[in-house]
């Protein structure tokens, strides 16, 4: 079972990079989706994301992601369409009352935040599937000075994911053998049967945390300064790439100061 | 009361974990499933009461095809004790826990409460009735779980485990339990890595390898042939191998355990001092 968004072990150049760079090319991505207001910019700005994707090899494992993101977005804009009155009447869902509106400039602005929004996020699901967590974390604590119990903290809370899913499959399995269906009509008893499911999880998870908290006491965690067995370091594709990327930015300042 | 015809079972992932089983269990039984892990003994329990359903083939339990039979309603008829009872403790009294199957299955308040005072006592726990579970001994939350299936009465009892992290005395206490409801008529299926306890309890072995069956009769049986048992890492109880070094036509004979052995050479012993004398 591969979740969204999840780390694929492949050999490719992307995978190569050093994290941080694609640190940088992901916030880059999100800085210059700021920067264009335009539908043509935005499309460009998102091939080039996919265009990543492809040298990383990623495409197929990414493209669930894109959906999701590209539903969303289609919902955010037949939300927002509704909102702005301004601007030239294109169509009204009920003729003659008012209600429902849809104008130009609605429908214009709705679009291009939608996009902004697609294009925003799309980079993060190609860093996460080239790049696996762990190193990520490796990297803020040596590069960025995070200190190494958040880091430590947030890589715990991701890990705990899958095993807490494991889990709460074996309380329903333990539950519906006592006769727990699950249901419930309105709203309130949904969230009454939902106790029988939310209870023994809650308990599993707190006795998980505190065994876990003590065996790592055991093993000597948080005694003293800590030292890293591997140490990531920058290579000359990382320069390569990175100056791509400045070069794309440079572009797009020019670009929009310019006004062309 | 059990039927299984060609079973067959895959994961999603598409690896196959039981691999055409023709399995028949009757009324009254006492079922000891055996084999290493992952040999697909956990996989086997869950079709019983159709926590899973079978990729093909078919299950029947006492009539109705798992397949097409809710778990819920199922659990009228089989009782599954799991290998954890935190998966399932969730109400703030041992009472209210106990209670919580039999109110699933729709019962009126007076037999819910009769049922919750049989159950408890049937498993020693009438004197922490009113305590909160979570803060129960570990071997006390089997109990816990135990007592939540049988108030709900279920023929048939799915034991995954049943004395795991229990010390030997509540191992032999759970046991006893069990016997008892077998005694009564619950047909008993119970999975356990402990020979002994099959020795001492189980009338019938199931022994499963790569989710097939290896081997499938009489407790006695399938001890004296070592040869299958070895196959799947799995070594018969101490006696049986002691019988085993002497051999079929030694006093000994086919004993199962040390109170047999001991008659045997007891019975042995009078014989050869008749003879002398």
């Amino acid at each position: 079972m591969t979740g969204v968004a999840e780390y694929v072990h492949r050999e490719s150049p992307i995978h190569a990079l050093h994290p941080i760079t694609k640190l940088i090319w992901s916030l880059s991505v999100v800085t210059m989706s700021f920067m264009f207001t335009d539908l043509m910019g935005q499309a460009l700005l998102f091939l080039s994301v996919l265009l990543v994707a492809g040298l990383g090899r990623v495409l197929r494992e990414t493209l669930p992601a894109f959906k999701a993101l590209f539903l969303m977005a289609g919902l955010f804009t037949v939300f927002r369409v509704f909102f702005i009155q301004e601007g030239q009447t294109l169509l009204t869902l009920l003729p003659g009352t008012g209600l429902g509106r849809i104008t130009d400039v609605g429908l214009r602005s709705s679009i291009e935040l939608s996009c902004r929004m697609v294009v925003m996020a799309a980079s993060f699901p190609v860093l996460l599937a080239t790049t696996a967590v762990k190193d990520l974390v490796v990297t803020l604590v040596e590069k960025l000075r995070v200190p190494y119990i958040y880091a430590f903290m947030f890589v715990t809370s991701l890990r705990f994911i899958p095993t807490f899913l494991r889990e709460m499959d074996q309380i329903a399995m333990a539950q519906r053998s006592r006769g727990y269906t699950g249901e419930g009509r309105n709203p309130f008893r949904k969230v009454v049967a939902l106790a029988p499911l939310a209870v023994p999880l809650l308990i599993s998870s707190v006795r998980k945390a505190q065994r876990m908290a003590i065996s790592m006491e055991t093993r000597g965690f948080a005694s003293g300064t800590r030292s890293q067995l591997h140490r990531t370091r920058f290579a000359g594709r990382d320069s390569s790439f990175l100056l791509i990327v400045g070069v794309m930015f440079v572009a797009v300042i020019f670009i929009k100061t310019k006004g062309i | 009361m059990i039927e299984m015809q060609n079973l067959w079972y895959a994961y999603p992932s598409g690896q196959t974990v039981l691999a055409g089983l023709n399995i028949s269990i009757k009324r009254g039984e006492f079922v000891a499933l055996i084999g290493q892990n992952g040999a697909g003994k956990t996989t086997f329990l869950k079709q019983l009461n159709g926590l899973l359903k079978p990729t093909s083939g078919v299950v029947k339990i006492a009539g109705m095809d798992t397949s097409r039979v809710k778990t819920a309603k199922l659990a009228q008829k089989v009782g599954f004790l799991f290998q954890n009872p935190d998966h399932q403790i969730f109400l703030p009294s041992v009472r209210q826990e106990i209670a919580f199957g039999p109110k699933n299955l729709g019962l009126p308040d007076e037999e819910v409460e009769a049922r919750i005072l049989q159950a408890a006592e049937a498993v020693g726990l009438t004197a922490v009735l009113d305590e909160n579970p979570v803060f129960l001994s570990k071997g006390q939350r089997q109990r816990v779980a135990f007592a939540s299936l049988l108030s709900m009465r279920p023929e048939i009892l799915v034991l995954d485990e049943p004395t795991t992290g229990q010390d030997y005395r509540e191992s032999i206490e759970i046991m006893e339990m069990v016997r008892e409801l077998n005694e009564a008529g619950h047909t008993i299926i119970f999975v356990t890595h402990d020979m002994e306890l099959v020795a001492r309890y189980a009338r019938r072995i199931i022994l499963l390898r790569q989710g097939r069956v290896v081997v499938d009769g009489p407790v006695r049986e399938v001890f004296y042939r070592p040869e299958l048992l070895t196959a799947t890492g799995l070594l018969p109880p101490q006696i049986v191998r002691l019988a085993l070094m002497f051999g079929e036509n030694s006093p000994l004979g086919r004993v199962l355990s040390v109170e047999e052995a001991y008659e045997a050479i007891v019975g042995w012993g009078g014989v050869a001092h008749d003879r002398c004398g």
